[in-house]
């Protein structure tokens, strides 16, 4: 009996507590004046992200993504110019756009529905798949590098943000992010993706059309960027230049 | 013979408190989290939800006349890239880091601000005067460190723009 009662006041003190937090948390809701938050992408690095995508089995994969040969080519090489080169590129640059396109935070017609057919685990496995495809490293092979070389001054421009971006816009170099001096969580290499894609995408981001980059770095630094860069740097990485030996410092 | 019991006790007391000295990340940082209450923030969620989700950065405009700018500092640029305060009014900078240490300077004005992960700095600024700052980061942060600026710029009362309750102000390239 007396047990009973003791349990029930602490029952007491427990639904006090709790509608104490709901009054503070309903007063500090409506006190606050921002709209809606807008959030990028619902993906954050924590360790368990991290280990979740790069958990797949590249054989599974390779099962799954024939589905994906049409458009990003057999051999993870893509035949036109809209659609991203998947080859070699690293399993959690993959993984996040999948996850964006499942959850809606990057729009495409053609990848929403797939992505939302996918689940976690196949997600995984066909990422594990693509960064397991060998990545050509011959810029002459036209397999992966339709594109002609850019005219010399393109080129120059190109390389100099690649390796040194602009410190008076205040625009970093890309290779600092994208390779292959480093990279960072979620950041694809970009040394062997095509010319249009990387357009599309950087004047995406100019625009703010895509709007999935945490913490909006690309969209701040693509519109930094003038026409003319966006061009350069596209078929900077589009011809391979990325891969040359000389290609990180420029020509002389 | 209490003295030497007394003794005995305190040499103990001293010896045992060694072992959580040498905890460092399981005492002493959870309680530094608890006492520094609300200035402690993930560095890996700030754009999943709280004071530094993207639409919440820049300047904002409160009642007293003064104004709030939140900014991400990340590798290797300051977000929003380009911050509009008013000339002459106590500007509130708060400022929290995404992943490695920063230091945000404004070259011309004698304000250094540290940016660490984890936590959020707070600096009481104020322009007296209308004009350009260029701002940089003085902490080594990375591959790309040399080229992490940005700009503030200081526009006269009159010209800054009225924000609505919600809005935030920068003039970074739209």
């Amino acid at each position: 009996m007396q047990r009973n009662s003791r349990s029930s006041s602490s029952g007491w003190i427990v639904a006090w507590i709790a509608a104490a937090i709901l009054l503070a948390s309903s007063l500090i809701l409506a006190a606050s004046d921002s709209a809606p938050d807008h959030i990028p992408s619902l993906v954050a690095w924590t360790p368990d992200t991290i280990a979740i995508a790069s958990s797949g089995d590249a054989f599974r994969g390779l099962l799954l993504a024939k589905r994906c040969d049409h458009c990003h080519g057999a051999e993870g090489f893509s035949s036109t110019p809209s659609t991203p080169n998947l080859a070699g590129i690293n399993k959690l640059a993959i993984w996040k756009q999948l996850e964006d396109f499942r959850t809606r935070k990057r729009l495409s017609h053609a990848m929403d529905p797939i992505a939302a057919s996918l689940s976690p685990r196949d997600e995984a496995d066909v990422v594990a798949y693509f960064s397991k495809l060998p990545v050509f490293t011959d810029p002459q092979d036209n397999r992966a590098f339709p594109e002609p070389r850019p005219e010399p001054a393109h080129a120059a421009i190109a390389s100099r943000l690649v390796s040194f971006g602009d410190g008076e816009r205040g625009i970093p170099p890309c290779q600092a992010c994208h390779g292959p001096v480093a990279y960072r969580p979620g950041v694809p290499s970009l040394a062997t993706q095509n010319t249009g894609y990387v357009l599309n995408q950087l004047e995406a981001f100019a625009n703010r059309t895509r709007a999935n980059d945490i913490n909006e770095p690309m969209r701040t630094i693509a519109a930094l960027l003038t026409e003319d860069e966006r061009h350069a740097l596209a078929e900077y990485y589009g011809s391979g230049l990325g891969l040359e030996p000389g290609g990180a410092t420029g020509p002389k | 013979m209490n003295w030497r019991k007394l003794r005995t006790f305190l040499i103990t007391v001293l010896l045992l408190s060694i072992i959580p000295a040498t905890r460092y990340y399981q005492i002493d940082v959870p309680l530094l989290r608890l006492l520094r209450g609300s200035r402690s923030v993930d560095p890996l969620l700030l754009h999943l939800s709280g004071e530094f989700v993207e639409n919440n950065l820049g300047t904002q405009q409160e009642r007293d006349g003064s104004v709030t700018v939140r900014m991400i500092a990340l590798q290797y640029l300051f977000i929003p890239h380009c911050i509009l305060v008013p000339a002459g009014v106590p500007v509130h900078l708060r400022i929290t880091s995404a992943d490695a240490v920063h230091s945000l300077v404004f070259n011309d004005a004698d304000y250094t601000v540290k940016v660490l992960p984890g936590t959020i700095s707070q600096a009481e600024l104020q322009f007296p005067r209308a004009g350009e700052y260029k701002t940089a980061c003085r902490e080594f942060c990375g591959a790309g460190h040399y080229a992490m600026r940005s700009e503030l710029k200081v526009v006269p009362r009159a010209e800054f723009p009225a924000l609505q309750p919600g809005e935030r102000g920068n003039c970074a390239a739209q």
